[in-house]
């Protein structure tokens, strides 16, 4: 009953994280992630994408100063691609967002998506993993 | 990794016509028929498990070092039309084997002949053919003249092989492509479906992987018109009284589906979440029962050959029995997601009568499950 226990312990510990397979457009799903400058500078970083048929849209750190993403161009030659949005500051000033990535380990749940992510006056590298 | 690729795709090439059928993984990502082993050695287990029979054997190489090799039997029904059964080879026995071996390092080989040792027989050939002859009958019917999918009361059977290995647009030509669906020259891939451009990348990456990555290798359910392109068969059970016909899997894992035929309206997802089978509502046409379907989700391939598709996708389907031994399947792909217009896709499968289909789950196979 102990070891039974510990099973479904141990389950309820794994299940909620487990992939969620995705098979249709490469770039729909929750990403998560960071970027910064260096290693040491880091910003976490959720992106949630969804593939219309036509566009993808989405919004970059949901919640309540969710960035809604403007363009999104994936190029399928090469498997890389640019996001562009507008955020802003503090103080409401406008802060352009563009980033520029390449898709990795495509045929996994756990796909990554890495490059460069620029913002504002700033820019470091990215790193975004599919959920 | 370019020069890998080109590796892949001319072995797919030189192999086109040598993969049999195995239905649930892609054969020519798994086994290199470029090359052969020749095996000798002692039986030391036999699995005698749906839907791949394995024998494995202690071979002992030059340096004298004993090595467990698994060989693989492809589908016990097969084996069994061709006279293999359970007891044909038994622990104990030394065997000489024939085989394709598998790709990379593993002591894996798909076995093509064994030759018991002690006698010299010969107790297994591949023939990989599951053809008989047609009846001739006419297509069974209920005492209200209506079609009938499944077998007569008091026969058996099922539906067997299909007429082609995948999906492919309805266009004049046939498509060449082997039993795994691969295509035997990619520059056809714009003639398999008009795809979005995302879509015919990754359709054409997962053909130059020879499909190694194919979900359903993972024991996730064939949906879509996957389900009548397995190698284990289906079987429609009528519940007329009920206003439903499901649709019993052969290659899945003893999964089903049910297509309600109750005028219950279409193009409504009826399941709290998405689905590898969808929401299908059927009715019938004359001599043909046409099935809409939406509610899919994006988690499996819809078909052999790796097609990708969208939560978009919608299929409207076909099925005509001109015959007592005939199926004719017809799909209209709809998903604005991964392709720029509806298109239809179609092929015969063939009636296997005299017996049923039989149980199978994934996750005991050899593919999914000891040799992973």
């Amino acid at each position: 009953m102990r070891i039974f226990s510990a099973l479904c312990l141990l389950a309820g510990l794994i299940l909620p994280g487990a992939a969620q397979a995705q098979e249709g457009h490469p770039l729909t799903g929750t990403w998560s992630g960071d970027w910064g400058p260096n290693l040491e500078e880091r910003e976490h970083l959720t992106v949630v994408m969804r593939w219309d048929g036509e566009n993808v849209t989405g919004l970059i750190n949901p919640g309540p100063r969710s960035v809604v993403l403007g363009t999104v161009r994936l190029d399928v030659t090469d498997w890389t691609v640019r996001l562009e949005a507008g955020a802003r500051d503090d103080s409401g000033r406008s802060v352009p967002i563009a980033a520029e990535g390449r898709l990795e380990n495509l045929e996994s749940a756990h796909r990554t998506l890495r490059g460069t992510w620029r913002q504002g006056d700033r820019q470091g590298g990215f790193l975004l993993t599919r959920d | 990794m370019a020069h890998g690729l080109r590796a892949l795709l001319l072995a797919s090439t030189v192999g086109f016509t040598a993969s049999p059928i195995l239905g649930h993984h892609s054969f020519t990502a798994t086994y290199d028929t470029e090359r052969r082993v020749s095996l000798e050695g002692v039986v030391t287990r036999v699995d005698w498990v749906n839907p791949h029979a394995y024998v494995f054997v202690n071979v002992v190489d030059d340096q004298g070092t004993t090595m467990n090799w698994a060989l693989e039997f492809g589908n016990i029904f097969d084996l069994e039309r061709d006279g293999w059964s359970e007891d044909t080879v038994a622990i104990g026995d030394r065997v000489a084997v024939e085989a394709y071996p598998a790709r990379g390092t593993s002591r894996r080989a798909f076995a093509t002949a064994v030759i018991r040792s002690d006698t010299g027989r010969r107790v297994f050939a591949a023939a990989g053919s599951t053809d008989g002859a047609a009846s001739n009958r006419p297509a069974p019917r209920w005492p209200d003249g209506q079609v009938r999918l499944g077998p007569l009361p008091g026969e058996k059977g099922h539906w067997g092989p299909a007429s082609v290995a995948g999906l492919f647009e309805d266009a004049g030509t046939e498509i060449p492509m082997n039993g795994d669906a691969i295509l035997g020259n990619l520059a056809d891939v714009g003639r398999v479906a008009p795809f979005q451009p995302w879509a015919r990348a990754l359709y054409e990456r997962r053909q130059r992987r020879l499909l190694v990555d194919d979900p359903m290798t993972r024991c996730v359910p064939p949906g879509g018109p996957r389900q009548f392109h397995t190698a284990y068969g289906f079987q429609f059970v009528e519940q007329r009284e009920l206003g439903r016909i499901l649709v019993l899997l052969g290659g899945g894992n003893r999964n089903w589906r049910v297509i309600h035929t109750d005028r219950r309206p279409v193009g409504q997802r009826e399941e709290v979440v998405r689905t590898y089978y969808g929401t299908s509502v059927g009715r019938w046409e004359a001599d043909t029962l046409v099935v809409e379907s939406v509610g899919y989700n994006e988690r499996f391939w819809f078909t052999r050959g790796g097609l990708p598709h969208t939560e978009q996708l919608r299929l409207t389907e076909r099925f005509t029995r001109p015959d007592f031994d005939t199926l004719r399947y017809e799909v209209t792909v709809d998903d604005p997601g991964a392709y720029t217009r509806p298109w239809t896709g179609s092929w015969t499968i063939r009636w296997l009568p005299g017996e049923d289909i039989q149980e199978y789950f994934c996750e005991e196979n050899a593919e999914s499950t000891f040799l992973r």
